[in-house]
């Protein structure tokens, strides 16, 4: 069963008066262990396609079915839940809870979940190990560097083990370094764990690492490669 | 909860001005309203026990039925007879709830010193029951003296006290001498010498060229009657007024006598009136109270969600139910009033302990002597202000969490 099927998909948004339409048309499936890249110009409907995806946005009309089961009818409540146990973020600019150490950042997606504080830390800590920043989950996300933030983001993203993690734009605020320590990281854990994960970007180097690239441009689907 | 609980800790941290500003309205309000509340039942208690102990009323009065609408123009067929008082009496005696019952008699007349006269209105008591009554008072009425001079005695029946306004009025002193006159209840004219033993305060300003305070006897020997107008009755628990006053009226129907029974808050017009207007007043402040601590708890919470609006997208998106948006600034707003609820209990214990230390004085309305001044600590207003802040408080972050919680999550994580 693919993860995610959308058929002819359509999101319009209102300016005013003024109706513009960021996706049209679309129909794709996106299968498990993919490590697929949205990519296209600004404005090219990128971030409204993983809203869809993630369940934070609606569609206008079609259908999208994440994991054999439709979307549309769930409730934000049931939605909510979907995407807690289900799907990873990763944002462009980390998102972290500026509160949070690094450590409690990722813990958090667990612990809204119920999990036990003492499972969550355990849980927590081996991740930001394999992510090789054990040394500063004390810090607060201020104090760590951009790279160390972003890592923090996919530690947080994958804690749940969830079956699809969407990154928005993830190596637009990174050195080169950095960028491509969290490209080799996240090819890893999808080769690893079969996760799936899902870019929206135009950064040539990550481009150059997924296998499969959807090119959209002015709201539909221009190209789908498989490389 | 602990990590929802850490998390609204750190964030009130993140504006510091802002929460201590809530905060210091919430403490400053609740120490209001408790600093004045505990003012109040200061000025009810002392009220109170200057009614029931000081003026000698006790806690209930037994009248004839009748009394109190038609004995102005038939004293004589409202008066409790001498036989009348003894079964009260006898009946009271029994019931160990029961202190003191003192029969009373209320008199008007004129009053002479030989060159100028004026009308006179006095209360006749038993000068032993009416002392045993006043050191019954507990607290600041026991402290403070009302009256100069000596006391009134059973046997001296001469002895009388004056209001200091009617004793000036008169050009008298203590143990100056007087005439008093009056109509006996058998419609003769009667005149009696009197000495003034004390000079009292009146407990109404307008009464305080007129009244006097006699012996029982001496006020059945002007009237010449051997009846009293009242029985008052002193109970060991004023909480019980209520229920002993059933408790009597059925008694004394079963004893086959006509009688009504008042409390002493029915009699009290002058204490029900401050107190109404004092609950007035209380009300006014609490409304103030209530408007700063609700306007403070929304502009913090309101702020709060507008900085934050991306982090709520943020906790949306991985997971966060729309509740659980709610319940995290309601643990902000609650922990904003936890804490100054705290620091205002803090505030009033600190204003009661200046209060017990500096022992200010005024002088109240209704006597002219100085008193301490001072606030009581009220458990009740303290607790039922507590959770009325705590309560309203989360109430007042409800329509800023709400609205955060129903956020569009690109929306809120588009925000900057």
């Amino acid at each position: 069963m693919s993860l995610i099927q959308m058929n002819q998909v359509q999101k319009d948004y209102h300016l005013g008066e003024v109706q513009i339409t960021a996706l049209k048309d679309i129909s794709l499936v996106i299968e498990r262990g993919e490590f697929v890249a949205v990519w296209g110009p600004s404005g090219s409907g990128k971030s409204t396609l993983c809203n869809l995806m993630g369940m934070i946005d609606s569609q206008t009309s079609g259908t999208i079915s994440f994991d054999g089961k439709e979307v549309a009818p769930l409730t934000d409540e049931e939605k909510t839940e979907l995407r807690s146990s289900s799907i990873g973020f990763i944002f462009q600019n980390f998102n972290l809870i500026p509160v949070l150490s690094a450590l409690e950042n990722v813990m958090l997606p667990l612990q809204i979940q119920g999990v036990s504080n003492e499972i969550a830390r355990k849980k927590a800590t081996d991740i930001l190990t394999e992510m090789d920043i054990a040394n500063f989950i004390k810090q607060r996300p201020h104090k760590l560097s951009g790279g160390q933030q972003q890592r923090v983001a996919i530690a947080r993203s994958l804690i749940t083990s969830p079956a699809l993690v969407l990154a928005d734009e993830p190596t637009a605020n990174l050195d080169s370094e950095n960028a491509k320590r969290i490209i080799d990281i996240m090819h890893q854990i999808n080769l690893s764990r079969g996760t799936t994960f899902l870019f929206s970007t135009h950064d040539q180097r990550l481009l150059d690492r997924v296998n499969r690239q959807i090119q959209l441009q002015d709201g539909t689907i221009v190209g789908d490669k498989r490389l | 909860m602990m990590t929802w609980i850490k998390i609204g800790v750190r964030n009130l941290y993140r504006n510091k001005r802002r929460s201590l500003f809530t905060i210091g309205a919430i403490a400053l309000g609740l120490a209001a309203v408790n600093v004045f509340g505990g003012f109040t039942r200061y000025m009810y208690t002392n009220l109170r026990d200057s009614f029931i102990y000081v003026q000698g009323n006790g806690h209930l009065t037994v009248f004839k039925e009748g009394f109190l609408t038609e004995g102005k123009l038939d004293p004589l067929k409202y008066l409790l007879t001498e036989t009348e008082t003894k079964t009260i009496q006898d009946l009271c005696a029994k019931d160990p709830r029961i202190l003191v019952v003192t029969p009373q008699l209320r008199i008007t007349g004129m009053i002479s010193n030989g060159a100028v006269s004026t009308i006179f209105i006095a209360m006749g008591r038993v000068p032993s029951d009416a002392i045993f009554i006043r050191k019954r008072a507990t607290g600041l009425i026991e402290e403070v003296k009302l009256f100069s001079g000596k006391e009134l005695e059973d046997e001296i029946i001469y002895g009388v006290g004056l209001s200091k306004g009617l004793a000036k009025k008169l050009g008298l002193g203590l143990d100056s001498g007087a005439i008093v006159m009056s109509p006996t209840v058998d419609g003769f004219v009667n005149a009696l010498d009197i000495e003034v033993f004390q000079l009292f305060d009146a407990s109404i300003e307008a009464l305080d060229d007129k009244l006097m305070i006699v012996p029982l006897k001496f006020a059945q020997s002007l009237y010449d009657t051997n009846s009293a107008d009242r029985l008052t009755i002193l109970l060991n628990d004023g909480s019980r007024t209520e229920a002993m006053r059933t408790f009597l009226e059925e008694a004394l129907r079963q004893k086959g006598l006509k009688v009504e029974i008042k409390t002493w808050r029915e009699l009290s017009s002058f204490y029900r009136k401050t107190k109404d207007m004092f609950d007035v007043i209380f009300i006014f402040i609490f409304i103030i109270v209530f408007v700063i601590v609700v306007m403070s708890v929304i502009n913090t919470i309101s702020m709060a969600v507008m900085e934050r609006t991306n982090e709520i997208g943020t906790l949306r998106a991985i997971g966060l139910k729309r509740r659980g948006i709610i319940r995290l600034f309601a643990i902000e707003s609650g922990l904003l009033a936890i804490i100054g609820s705290a620091i205002g209990v803090g505030l009033t214990l600190l204003s009661w302990v200046g209060i017990q230390i500096l022992r200010p004085t005024w002088t109240p309305p209704h006597i002219s002597t100085e008193i301490p001044l001072e606030i009581y600590l009220a458990p009740d207003y303290m607790i039922v202000s507590l959770l009325f802040l705590f309560l309203l408080s989360l109430a007042a972050a409800t329509f800023p969490a709400k609205k955060a919680a129903s956020m569009n999550i690109v929306d809120a994580l588009g925000h900057v």
